[in-house]
């Protein structure tokens, strides 16, 4: 009996001990090394008889989750496998990068077959050898998906390694009462006409301003619509970074924005501008894609507070794009016809893309699809007084560009909004958050040379 | 001869190899989770390693240049690491400084026979409490509450104390001032309690002997309490040094891993931090580690040595 609870008396010693270790460790600095394994080698061809029984997709929500249940027919005997990371601070990205990194070495069944990315991120995939042609699983019919859609999802050499099963144009959306009062029209057209290009954009904030209103909530919110056009890309060929001319454009507007009192210092998705979405804001414009005002402008859906209905949407000064999920298709999958066929049927499959659009408030990823919804009369957004969301959108495709994107793009556009807000809160002069987002991209990229 | 031997072995009777059976789960558990990661942390630190997107770089060999690169002025003529040792320095002080007097004055008095406080076991609990909250949950409140338009800033502008919402994340002065706000709130119910285990420790004739004497208050407690507290005072204001240099959480969710403004509330291990959120960067990190480590090392111990010396 003693024996027994001496050993008991250790045991719990053992641990004890071993939980004061850990949290009295110099530093929480994990030691490992993490050596770079070999690229997976090509998946076998799809034809190949004896596929994996378990599908495992990589995901940092449930959205797509939610469509691949309703939508799509799993094969008989496979099961899928659903492996959901939030994003937040890059935790998504470690764990797939991780299981992306063994890919080689997994078992048949533990394998990523399938896994999403951002438009902000992408290219860290597809410009890699973890991701392969999806054209020789057999996915080969591009022609109603977008072409920025493609673009991304495609490497320096042209090889297509994923889809978009949405795709997100970007638009100013703006409120009707709002604009009545201060362009003396609420009608998309004619808004559209009198704020297409930057100069007209700003000329508006100050008749805004002087009715009282907020031309934009948000510091970063024309960030996307100026960034998306850049004529070249975050680095030079010696990897300098280099400012674009229409990111000093975004910062002289911001400057300016600030000084006059036209925006406010809140982040995109702070509750500062969030607030501004009620019924009682003073805030004209925002821009966004369908998923934004369809689920993340609650406070203007707001039953009480809301003002739903009460808004617009038109292409506003510059055609850009935000946002995104691509499924994108993982070297060294098990299950490559299923994947093909997963891929093909979010683009290409009419009746999918058609339930996308009409029971998801998706903005689908195939041209013909989204051209019915464009030519209906009868369909109409309730949100947005009744307007034609996917008519203006497919009208604004065509603008869209994808060009001079690098792997650094998303943590460079973070890093450099994150240093300017401190700027326009005045804590520091300009060129101080300069200086402090030159150290961040030292801290994340030893490659990148900065001023 | 063999009487000799035989004898030995009555009379001790060998307790000794049961003590170190005993002690050994310590020393198991201290060398695999912290002995080797702590020796890791070290060869890392002298290496070349981090990923490029999913392209692995190293490790390579490269002697001191981690530590070189770490004590390089920036263009501005700045020495980061200093910048950030010297940031978590004035959080910890500032926090802890009213934490050690306000558990100390709780303790005595929690302790004091003669205001015989009551319902001492509800005090003692609700003190504690903030630290049962995790850091990160309590520093999103705090955020929450802080923001431009959340209740703190409501409150202010009903009273008609402001006209405008106060940007309490514009200021070094008001961010440090919620952070250490938000440690010492969490941390003073603790060091009370070893404060208290500390007082209720020393003889309490001494106390009563002092008062027949017609000692003051304050002489009992600069002549009694304090210096026979001592070894527990210190061991109290070493544990939280070491700590208060790993301070993380606190600044790290507050500030969403800014430090703003300015980098003004970056500790050292949000600096570590920075290098291996995205690009894994362990050998930079790893440097950091070593240098958190030494900095810990050589303050305990000029804190032990002042405080234990003889006059």
């Amino acid at each position: 009996m003693k024996k027994l609870v001496a050993l008991l008396l250790a045991l719990v010693m053992v641990f004890a001990l071993a939980a004061c270790g850990q949290s009295a460790a110099p530093a929480a600095s994990t030691a490992t090394t993490t050596e770079a394994a070999a690229p997976a080698e090509d998946a076998a061809p799809a034809e190949e008889a004896g596929e994996g029984k378990v599908f495992n997709i990589y995901a940092w929500n449930e959205e797509f989750k939610g469509f691949f249940e309703k939508y799509y027919t799993v094969p008989e005997g496979v099961t899928v496998n659903w492996i959901i990371v939030p994003s937040d601070n890059g935790a998504y990205q470690d764990a797939l990068d991780e299981a992306l990194l063994n890919q080689a070495n997994a078992a048949a069944d533990d394998k990523v077959d399938m896994f999403l990315a951002e438009a902000d991120y992408i290219l860290k995939y597809v410009d890699s050898d973890f991701t392969q042609d999806v054209t020789a699983l057999g996915v080969n019919e591009f022609s109603n998906a977008y072409k920025y859609t493609v673009q991304a999802a495609s490497d320096e050499a042209g090889t297509v390694k994923g889809v978009s099963f949405q795709c997100c144009p970007s638009a100013l959306i703006y409120r009707r009462s709002i604009a009545e009062d201060v362009l003396g029209t609420s009608e998309p057209d004619e808004v559209q006409a009198l704020l297409d290009s930057w100069d007209k954009f700003n000329a508006v904030a100050a008749d805004a301003k002087a009715k009282g209103y907020y031309m934009t909530a948000s510091f970063a919110e024309t960030y996307r619509p100026f960034s998306n056009n850049c004529t070249s890309a975050w680095v030079d060929e010696d990897n300098n970074l280099q400012f674009d001319p229409q990111i000093t454009a975004w910062m002289e507007q911001t400057d300016e924005f600030i000084k006059n009192g036209y925006t406010l210092t809140a982040g995109v998705w702070d509750e500062e501008k969030n607030v501004q979405m009620f019924g009682d804001g003073k805030t004209m414009c925002f821009f966004g894609p369908a998923w934004y005002f369809n689920f993340c402008m609650g406070n203007a859906q707001d039953p009480d507070k809301g003002c739903s209905g009460d808004w617009a949407i038109c292409e506003g000064p510059a055609a850009h794009f935000w946002g995104g999920t691509w499924l994108l298709a993982p070297a060294g999958t098990d299950n490559p016809s299923m994947l093909a066929d997963v891929m093909d049927t979010f683009i290409n499959d009419e009746e999918v893309c058609t339930a996308l659009v009409a029971n998801e408030a998706q903005f689908s990823n195939n041209m013909a699809v989204n051209a019915k919804f464009a030519a209906d009369p009868d369909y109409g957004s309730e949100f947005l007084g009744g307007q034609n969301d996917v008519a203006v959108f497919s009208a604004m495709t065509d603008n869209i560009v994808w060009e001079n994107h690098t792997i650094y793009d998303q943590l460079l556009n973070e890093g450099l909004q994150n240093a300017l807000q401190e700027y326009y809160r005045g804590s520091v002069d300009q060129d101080t958050a300069l200086q402090n987002f030159y150290l961040y991209v030292n801290e994340k990229y030893p490659t990148i040379v900065t001023p | 001869m063999n009487e000799r031997k035989l004898r030995r072995n009555q009379n001790g009777v060998r307790y000794a190899k049961w003590g170190y059976l005993f002690i050994l789960p310590f020393f198991l558990a201290y060398f695999i989770f912290t002995f080797v990661p702590q020796v890791l942390t070290i060869y890392n630190s002298f290496f070349e390693n981090y990923r490029e997107g999913l392209k692995q770089v190293g490790p390579n060999f490269v002697g001191f240049r981690n530590y070189v690169a770490l004590f390089t002025p920036d263009k501005t003529g700045t020495i980061n690491i200093l910048k950030y040792a010297g940031n978590t320095l004035a959080l910890w002080v500032m926090g802890a400084i009213p934490q050690l007097v306000i558990a100390m004055l709780l303790a005595i008095f929690f302790t004091s026979y003669r205001l015989h406080i009551r319902g001492q076991q509800f005090f003692k609990t609700v003190i504690y409490m903030p630290n049962l909250i995790m850091a990160s949950a309590f520093s999103m409140l705090f955020f929450t509450l802080f923001s431009n338009v959340g209740p703190v800033n409501q409150l202010l502008q009903a009273w008609g104390l402001s006209d405008v919402p106060i940007d309490f994340f514009a200021y070094k002065g008001t961010v440090r001032g919620l952070i250490c706000l938000m440690n010492f709130l969490m941390w003073f119910g603790n060091t009370t309690i070893l404060l208290m285990a500390g007082i209720m420790g020393i003889d309490q004739d001494l106390f009563e002997a002092a008062n027949l004497d017609g000692a003051s208050s304050l002489q009992v407690f600069f002549k009694i309490t304090l210096p026979l507290l001592m070894p527990i005072l210190i061991y109290t204001i070493i544990t939280a040094m070491i700590g208060g240099l790993q301070m993380f959480d606190v600044p790290q969710v507050l500030t969403n891993g800014k430090g703003m403004p300015d980098r003004t509330s970056m500790t050292l291990v949000m600096y570590l931090n920075n290098y291996l959120g995205g690009s894994k960067n362990y050998g930079m990190s790893g440097a950091i580690s070593v240098i958190i480590f030494i900095i810990t090392g050589l303050l305990s111990m000029i804190v032990y040595r002042s405080l234990t010396k003889k006059d």
